[in-house]
């Protein structure tokens, strides 16, 4: 079933880019993206385990990632139609058809069981989002799409040498996840420890976090909005459920407590990283960016401290991907009615969009962990944590960095929402229609939040369970 | 023969930083790619035929030939010859140059670890760095390209360094990495130098804070 999911993601990426008219690319979008909540919904009601394939499992790691994508993509996709109104037709299915590769390049992400085939398919995502910032075709896009392929090609290649270290392990036989979980016990610790931050660097730039972190920031300026919503999403939970899975290899050897150490650090520089930069910069894009950048460092510090954190990572995960689409989503309303993304030009977006402004202030208190964020569940379980293990400078460090987020944050959306514009902008015709899957979002992050279903949280306590028994 | 093609590849490395005319940067791919094609001949001989001629055409087609090829097309269709700035630049390149062979030789006497060839471990991290300090300290993205490509050339060491019982996957890994640095050799370099007329990395800075 993988592999005919695999198969007609390239035969409806290629219908895309070969339909002739505007109405049946469209529809074969539309189709794809049912087929694909199919498909989902498939693998979760026919039980998980092992595909047909060799090299992919039916995991809840990967199956709830893939619900998320499967979720979130159809709404971007929606988005995308509507705002992509200047450009011609062979850009829109170029566009549509990348969008469709990258789901199915993700899903390869998600479902791997072997540390080469996460790396190929990770690869993969580069090709596609290049060719999705490249979109409008602008000396700016040329520059990131150059800056996004030459840092992110640095960075897996970054990475393939920690793949091949974890090979040499296993002397090249054994590159599933379990087997290197078997062969790291006995292996050279200093050979395991390079391997780690070999990967960790190399995955930073899909992640979104220290050190390769500003690769993503500047994919999400550039491409248009809609795109941005799933870079800032989807792909960063791709690189997520990478460094996770090798993670729980690095937990069986003896270099585990280091391995954790590594994830807390640059966890903590990237929350640096995404309070100061929140604070300088002006386009609202790259201030979401850099908001995701914050968001990832919380998670990377959640799994380095273990326990009950790493249930909280996998929670703080997945509602930001579905709180930061929604903003993403929105800023692409919002850019449309000014004309760009300078946050000090915009302003009085209560009297262009009202519910729009309503869905950023409500969008941007959750993704600050105000109740009823899935994220105040997960940073309160978070700090839980630190608070038990006695990390009380870590815990400080959090909170006074998390604080000057707050207010960064809220001062911009604050100033969007009802300074005085700079620019005159133009009044929302849109109507309902891109407000409900917005609502719709945030509404599933608010289920998330407050009524969390048994089997979602019995899910999330077996994906983390392999990391909390260990740590 | 096998540590003549090492030694051979570690003096491209350290000629590396100390060059700067683009045309022998590109001669030094080139000729990396040859080493590269020789030392998997000499190295690779006991595996599976097939892989052995997968790596062997991989190496010599891309690295060798097709690699250098498009690297000398770009210099002659964007007639660029040398990296703008001269001498200090090249100081501090060869000053981090050396650091990293220290580093490289320090890290592989520590990690001697018997599950792969220590010789080939050290000059592929010393290849990595090497890549990695072209791509920080020069300007030029011809440079920075070059740098990938040196990085590159490292990584295809360093998967000889761990094993020789390469499996499938790891070559196609390998091919996949080319293909990235065709296409950004081939299209984006280019189209780069056709909308900018000095293709220095100071000219790629619209998008920041």
């Amino acid at each position: 079933m993988l592999a005919a999911y695999f198969i007609l993601t390239v035969i409806f990426a290629a219908g895309v880019l070969i339909a002739r008219r505007g109405r049946a690319m469209e529809w074969l979008c539309g189709v794809f993206y049912v087929l694909q909540a199919g498909f989902g919904v498939w693998v979760i009601a026919s039980g998980l385990g092992q595909t047909q394939l060799d090299f992919f499992t039916f995991d809840v790691t990967g199956t709830l990632f893939f619900a998320l994508m499967g979720i979130v993509a159809p709404v971007s996709f929606g988005y995308g139609l509507w705002y992509l109104d200047r450009e011609t037709q062979g850009q829109r299915q170029l566009y549509n058809a990348l969008l469709i590769l990258l789901c199915g390049s993700l899903a390869g992400v998600y479902f791997s069981n072997n540390i080469a085939v996460s790396w190929i398919f990770l690869e993969a995502t580069t090709l596609c989002t290049a060719g999705i910032i490249y979109h409008r075709r602008t000396p700016r896009s040329l520059e990131a799409t150059w800056k996004y392929i030459f840092v992110c090609s640095v960075g897996i290649a970054v990475a393939y040498l920690g793949v091949l270290l974890f090979g040499g392990l296993s002397h090249g036989a054994d590159l599933s996840y379990s087997g290197l979980a078997a062969s790291v016990p006995s292996a050279n610790p200093l050979f395991l420890q390079l391997a780690f931050v070999f990967i960790v660097a190399g995955y930073s730039c899909k992640l979104e976090v220290f050190p390769l972190y500003t690769i993503g920031v500047d994919a999400n300026m550039a491409a248009p909005a809609p795109a941005s919503a799933l870079i800032s999403t989807i792909l960063v939970n791709g690189g997520f459920v990478s460094l996770f899975r090798v993670y729980r290899v690095m937990l069986n050897s003896e270099v585990a407590p280091w391995a954790a150490n590594v994830l807390i650090v640059a966890g903590i520089l990237s929350v640096l990283a995404g309070a100061v930069f929140m604070r300088r910069t002006n386009h609202f894009k790259r201030f979401l960016s850099y908001s995701t950048v914050e968001n990832m460092g919380i998670a990377l510090i959640a799994l380095g401290l273990g326990g009950a954190a790493v249930f909280a990572a996998i929670l703080h995960v997945a509602g930001h991907t579905l709180i930061k689409s929604v903003l993403f989503l929105q800023a692409s309303r919002a850019g449309k009615s000014y004309g760009h993304y300078q946050v000090a030009r915009m302003g009085g977006y209560m009297q262009v969009n009202r519910a729009g402004a309503v869905v950023f202030i409500v969008a941007g208190l959750m993704v600050l962990a105000f109740p009823p964020s899935p994220l105040f569940v997960s940073e309160l379980l978070i700090f839980r944590q630190m608070a038990i293990q006695e990390k009380w400078l870590l815990l400080a460090v959090v909170v006074i960095l998390l604080c000057s987020v707050m207010y960064n944050f809220a001062r911009n959306i604050v100033r969007l929402c009802y300074n005085t514009p700079r620019t005159v902008p133009q009044r929302e015709k849109t109507g309902y229609g891109l407000l409900v899957p917005a609502l719709v979002l945030l509404g599933l992050a608010v289920l998330l939040g407050v009524f969390q279903p048994h089997w979602l949280t019995e899910w999330i306590h077996t994906a983390a369970s392999a990391v909390q028994n260990i740590s | 023969m096998l540590l003549g093609l090492i030694i051979l590849y570690v003096v491209t490395l350290v000629y590396l930083p100390i060059t700067e005319r683009f045309r022998n940067y590109t001669l030094i791919i080139a000729l990396q790619g040859w080493i590269l094609l020789g030392i998997a001949l000499l190295k690779l001989h006991s595996v599976n035929p097939w892989e052995m001629v997968f790596v062997v055409t991989e190496t010599l087609v891309f690295k060798a030939l097709i690699v250098p090829y498009i690297l000398l097309r770009t210099i002659r269709r964007t007639k660029i010859n040398r990296i703008a700035a001269s001498g200090k630049s090249q100081f501090n390149a060869l000053v981090l140059s050396i650091a990293a062979l220290v580093a490289s030789i320090t890290v592989t006497y520590y990690i001697a670890d018997p599950a792969m060839d220590i010789v080939f471990f050290g000059v592929a991290l010393y290849a990595l760095l090497s890549g990695l300090i072209l791509v920080t300290v020069r300007k030029r993205i011809f440079s920075h390209m070059v740098g990938f490509l040196v990085l590159e050339n490292g990584v295809f060491l360093f998967s000889i360094a761990v094993g020789v019982e390469m499996p499938v996957l790891i070559n196609i890994a390998i091919l996949l990495d080319i293909l990235i640095s065709v296409l950004m050799l081939g299209v984006f370099l280019t189209k780069i130098g056709g909308s900018m007329k000095n293709i220095d990395s100071d000219n790629l800075t619209s998008i920041k804070d």
